[in-house]
């Protein structure tokens, strides 16, 4: 009702000198802390400490307790073999559907619904996501990710992304679903595509980094170096080429917080119960098309047509067609699949990090057909260009190198 | 004022990063994510809420700074302000940073709707030396002030309990009540009743 | 209580000096520039990149904060370099357990499942690396610093 800005701030400054009083406050050390931990300086390092925290507890847990020290002694020693003396008639459809490879010794290589498919669910997959989704909301309820954003601000300046641009990033590390609505915070159409299609390209989910840290362990770190170029690269290129305003972004630092533990407990358990109720039905599913795809032939017929392009043009064998396929039903299947195909370290490089950008996993293709379908279509546009051009650069700097 | 055994809906609108979704889910019993970073919410999430006889549907509102929307989640929530022209708003402050809650709270008062004023993180008030007068606030502005811990869950009892008092407020009474003078008695003397002790 | 305080400000350096010089011999035993060395119960150089030199590294940055902020470690600005500094190396130092704890609750190759007790137990035999060994130095550092801090002391 016609109040100008400067006339309703002048009238909330009225209320507040009646209303609020400060007094003497000597800095708590949550204050101290909150400080240098923003400060370059100091907070730079605090993050690579925190960084190695996360990363180190994650392949303790996941990797090194759960998945090696009992999954794979369960599943490989006592499941798969069960299962492949149980089921009927090792030569059936239905044998090669649930069961798999009557002759393989692993839960990769059986690559059926009940042998592969509860192996990566439950075996790899769940206990990488649960533990990174408690540390993931450890760094959100502490207060920290606002402060990680406004650390990475300098380097996602030169991008053309500003400060709380990084925090969908982030929050796409464990699901890119949450980050595609995440993108909303941002203020322009401009900013919220490019952040959307850096997500769907160029951000691994705690799923995939599970599995990947599982079956190509000594290759996660050149696989996220890539994704990390990437990223930078195609943002700076995306900044300028698309049209539209990119105003700064003004982040505002919460006080540090002890997380809550019912909270805590509450949001682990919700993510928990997502990942069992709507993840492990699509790596099922997942296992079944791409079965029944090999079982009519046109797995193999693709990859015969797409052979000139993933054997000369990316460098990878052509059976990678199989898990791209499986890729868009949920990449940590993708990426298991792979794992068994036989290549050079190089060519797995480049065939995860394939998986990673050649599209978004059919949950996150809803979210952003929900957040802009107009957009999308551009989206899928760029996805296309940038597996081409990046794929290409991939395969090129590893002749450079002399190792492709 | 309204029938008791309609159900009337309460927006809970406020900054970002204030705990309105704490606060709501300690209203409600529901499940809304909380985080500590502004722009956990950008979502509308409902909840319900019964209290004596009294039933509300709640709705958590996406944080904004202004109604002038410059975001998505700032859109959403003007949106549901324009669709819900009859609700009550409760307007969730951060006891810490007054100021820039009441500006959205003068927008949302300018609009004529009955508002409700939640002082939250009244504890990291405290522990800053931040002392603010509820009981000033409400005087002031002629609308219920009620200090809340969505946190530990204190005042939120007395929130629910203040509810139904929500006010349209005025905003040539706040300025003459701000120069020092009591003009509109009909708005103060209604509120006296809410307020009393209660708020802290 | 002037010479206590002068105390832990001189211990507090010097847990600091010994976290730059530990850290900095293990990126160096990386680069190559020595062999692995052992001194007592620690041990300087290990198996991989991720935990040696990262984690390294970080030690290096906890020990040079925890330098910056001993000399005026009961004023707002220097506490807090040493409660950062304590912290950092405080991480590496509980994350290096952790990973020694999942490491051997499993049986090794095997038909079982569970380590046996003494297994487990001789698993955390020395020698350690710098940030085990350098934990309970910060630990009690900071610890006190935190307590001093709450009832004013110092």
């Amino acid at each position: 009702m016609g109040l100008t800005a400067d006339e309703r701030w002048g009238l909330v400054d009225a209320i507040a000198q009646r209303t609020v009083a400060f007094g003497i406050s000597r800095q708590t050390t949550g204050d101290v802390l909150g400080e240098l931990t923003v400060k370059p300086l100091t907070g730079i390092p605090t993050a690579l400490a925190v960084l190695y925290a996360f990363w180190s507890i994650f392949g303790s847990f996941a990797g090194v307790l759960v998945t090696d020290g009992f999954m794979i002694k369960l599943f490989d020693g006592y499941w798969l073999p069960w299962m492949q003396a149980a089921w009927p008639d090792p030569g059936s459809v239905h044998y090669f559907l649930f069961v798999g490879d009557p002759a393989a010794e692993t839960c990769f290589e059986a690559f059926g619904m009940l042998t592969s498919g509860l192996f990566v669910s439950f075996g790899v997959v769940l206990p990488a996501i649960f533990v990174f989704y408690l540390m993931m909301t450890l760094l959100e309820d502490s207060g920290y990710l606002p402060r990680l954003a406004v650390l990475m601000d300098t380097l996602l300046h030169k991008i053309g992304l500003h400060g709380y641009a990084i925090v969908p990033a982030i929050l796409g590390l464990g699901c890119n679903v949450p980050a595609v609505t995440a993108t909303r915070t941002l203020e322009t159409k401009k900013q919220r595509f490019i952040m959307m299609t850096l997500l769907a390209l160029f951000i691994p989910c705690g799923a995939q980094l599970g599995i990947m840290l599982q079956v190509v362990p000594d290759t996660v770190g050149w696989v996220l170096l890539y994704l990390l170029i990437g990223f930078v690269v195609f943002g700076y290129v995306l900044s300028r080429v698309i049209p539209g305003s990119n105003p700064e972004i003004l982040i505002d630092v919460p006080p540090y917080r002890w997380p809550q533990r019912a909270n805590v407990a509450k949001k682990l358990w919700n993510k928990t119960r997502g990942f069992l109720t709507n993840a492990v039905p699509f790596v099922m599913l997942g296992i079944l098309i791409v079965n029944i795809l090999y079982l009519t032939g046109f797995i193999g017929w693709l990859a015969d047509l797409a052979a000139p392009l993933f054997v000369t043009w990316f460098g990878v064998p052509k059976e990678t067609v199989g898990p791209l396929l499986a890729a868009f039903l949920r990449k940590d299947l993708a990426v298991a699949q792979l794992s068994t195909i036989p290549m050079t370290s190089y060519q797995m490089i480049t065939a995860v990090v394939l998986i990673s950008i050649y599209f978004p996993c059919v949950a996150t293709f809803a979210m952003m057909v929900r957040e802009g379908p107009r957009q999308l279509l551009a989206a899928i546009g760029v996805l296309a260009a940038v597996v081409l051009i990046y794929g290409g650069l991939i395969h090129a700097v590893g002749i450079l190198l002399g190792v492709a | 004022m309204h029938d008791h055994h309609d159900r009337l809906t309460i927006l809970m609108m406020g900054n970002p990063n204030v705990g309105k979704s704490a606060l709501f889910n300690r209203l409600t019993g529901a499940n809304a994510v909380v985080s500590n970073y502004p722009g956990t919410t950008v979502d509308v999430t409902k909840g319900y809420l019964r209290k004596d006889r009294h039933s509300y549907e709640i709705i958590d509102v996406p944080g904004a700074y202004s109604l002038e929307a410059r975001d998505a989640a700032e859109e959403v929530a003007v949106r549901i302000l324009d669709t819900h022209p009859d609700a009550v708003i409760m307007v969730v402050l951060d006891a810490t940073r007054v100021e820039r809650g009441l500006y959205l709270a003068l927008e949302v008062i300018e609009r004529g709707a009955p508002c409700i004023l939640a002082l939250n993180m009244m504890d990291v008030a405290q522990d800053k030396q931040i002392a603010v007068d509820a009981a000033e606030m409400q005087r002031v502005l002629g609308i219920p002030v009620v200090a809340t811990t969505a946190i530990s869950a204190e005042g939120v009892k007395h929130l629910a309990d203040m509810i139904r008092k929500a006010q349209v407020a005025d905003l040539s009474a706040i300025r003459s009540r701000l120069n020092g003078q009591e003009p509109d008695q009909g708005a103060v003397a209604r509120c006296a009743g809410c307020g009393g002790g209660g708020c802290r | 209580m002037e010479a206590p305080c002068r105390g832990a400000e001189l211990v507090t350096a010097a847990v600091g000096l010994a976290a730059v010089a530990c850290g900095a011999a293990n990126i160096l035993v990386w680069a190559g520039l020595y062999d692995g060395i052992e001194i007592g119960i620690m041990a300087i150089g290990g198996p991989d990149f991720f935990r040696w030199v990262w984690g390294s590294l970080v030690v290096v940055f906890g020990g040079v904060m925890m330098l910056a902020g001993a000399r005026q470690m009961h004023a707002v600005p220097g506490y807090g370099k040493v409660l950062l500094g304590v912290a950092m190396i405080g991480i590496i130092g509980g994350t290096d357990i952790f990973a020694l704890i999942c490491e051997n609750i499993p049986a090794g190759e095997g038909a079982q499942f569970f380590n046996s007790a003494t297994g487990f137990i001789g698993a955390f035999a020395p020698p350690y690396p710098p940030a085990v060994v350098l934990l309970p130095f910060a630990l009690v550092i900071g610890c006190a610093l935190y307590a001093g801090r709450a009832d004013d002391g110092c």
